[in-house]
């Protein structure tokens, strides 16, 4: 079990409000149509590129909630948040909110922004639990629009 | 695929998908998301972290929600937004029910709109992912 904390650490506090880097993601057909195959969508839209210009879209169109994949870096040494240490090791995801606002498709290429907006100590079945509660905004390069809004919460303990 | 129109759209109306949580699907979503934590397709790895079994990715659940939404409001309808918790683990190999209920039904900011709680729920009935969303439908 890790060390009880009394309160939220000053490096933590300091952490909430403050957006982190911006990370690059890529949004490829290949990556569309992982998705929709893991998530069993039928609709050929998110499959087909001839079947999404027929239904009217400029490219293979991708489904709700996929954003693409943050392009990979293997000689990354830390990750996009380290903001401040933490002595809860596990990670479980709490939730997941999404709110689309623009049609994403193959080729897009987006840049995420995740800032903390809210950080709490709290007690669960598993002990002493640190909640975060991210927010991240997806802007399309090409053209600027904010694409989609989601928030996720996680619990470390 | 259907299209729904606000127009029939009922206070009470449930919508429901049945999935397969199988290995190999499992496997294609952590190739789909990038997460491959073990726990999801490991069985030595989740039994060794006190797991009865490998299980599903919360992401997962959370997506196939937005599938319901989507196959509800077609081509022509829009998902405003939907969020899920992750309250409890489902085992893979096991069936799940995605489901949603229109709750409220309403007109705003010159958007035919429809508010539904969201869920996902196990064979046995236990509900683990409950969650809200909102979606725009056309009118006839």
């Amino acid at each position: 079990m890790p060390d009880e904390l009394p309160d939220l650490t000053p490096e933590m506090k300091a952490a909430i409000g403050k957006p982190g880097a911006s990370v690059t993601y890529e949004v490829t057909t290949l990556g569309i149509r992982t998705f929709g195959r893991a998530v069993g969508y039928k609709n050929p839209i998110y499959f087909d590129a001839a079947a999404s210009k027929a239904a009217g879209h400029k490219d293979l169109l991708a489904p709700p909630g996929y954003f693409g994949m943050p392009v990979f870096n293997p000689n990354a040494t830390t990750g996009p948040r380290a903001d401040f240490e933490s002595p809860f090791k596990r990670n479980l995801n709490g939730g997941t909110e999404v709110s689309p606002m623009e049609q994403v498709y193959a080729g897009d290429v987006l840049e995420a922004v995740t800032t903390l907006v809210d950080l709490k100590l709290d007690r669960g079945r598993l002990g002493q639990m640190l909640i975060r509660t991210s927010e991240t905004v997806y802007t399309r390069k090409a053209d600027g629009k904010v694409v989609a809004k989601t928030r996720g919460t996680g619990l470390s303990y | 695929m259907a299209q729904t129109f606000w127009d029939d759209v009922s206070e009470g109306q449930e919508i429901t998908l049945t999935e397969p949580t199988s290995s190999q699907r499992l496997v294609i979503w952590a190739a789909a998301s990038g997460d491959f934590y073990q726990i999801h397709y490991d069985d030595n790895f989740a039994k060794g972290n006190n797991l009865p079994d490998i299980i599903v990715h919360g992401a997962l659940k959370g997506m196939l929600v937005g599938r319901l939404l989507d196959e509800f409001v077609g081509d022509k309808g829009w998902i405003e937004n939907w969020g899920v918790s992750y309250r409890g683990m489902d085992k893979a190999r096991e069936d799940m029910t995605i489901w949603g209920k229109v709750t409220k039904k309403y007109q705003e900011g010159g958007k035919n709109l429809v508010d539904l709680d969201v869920g996902v729920r196990q064979v046995n009935g236990t509900e683990t992912t409950p969650g809200r969303a909102t979606v725009s439908l056309p009118k006839k």
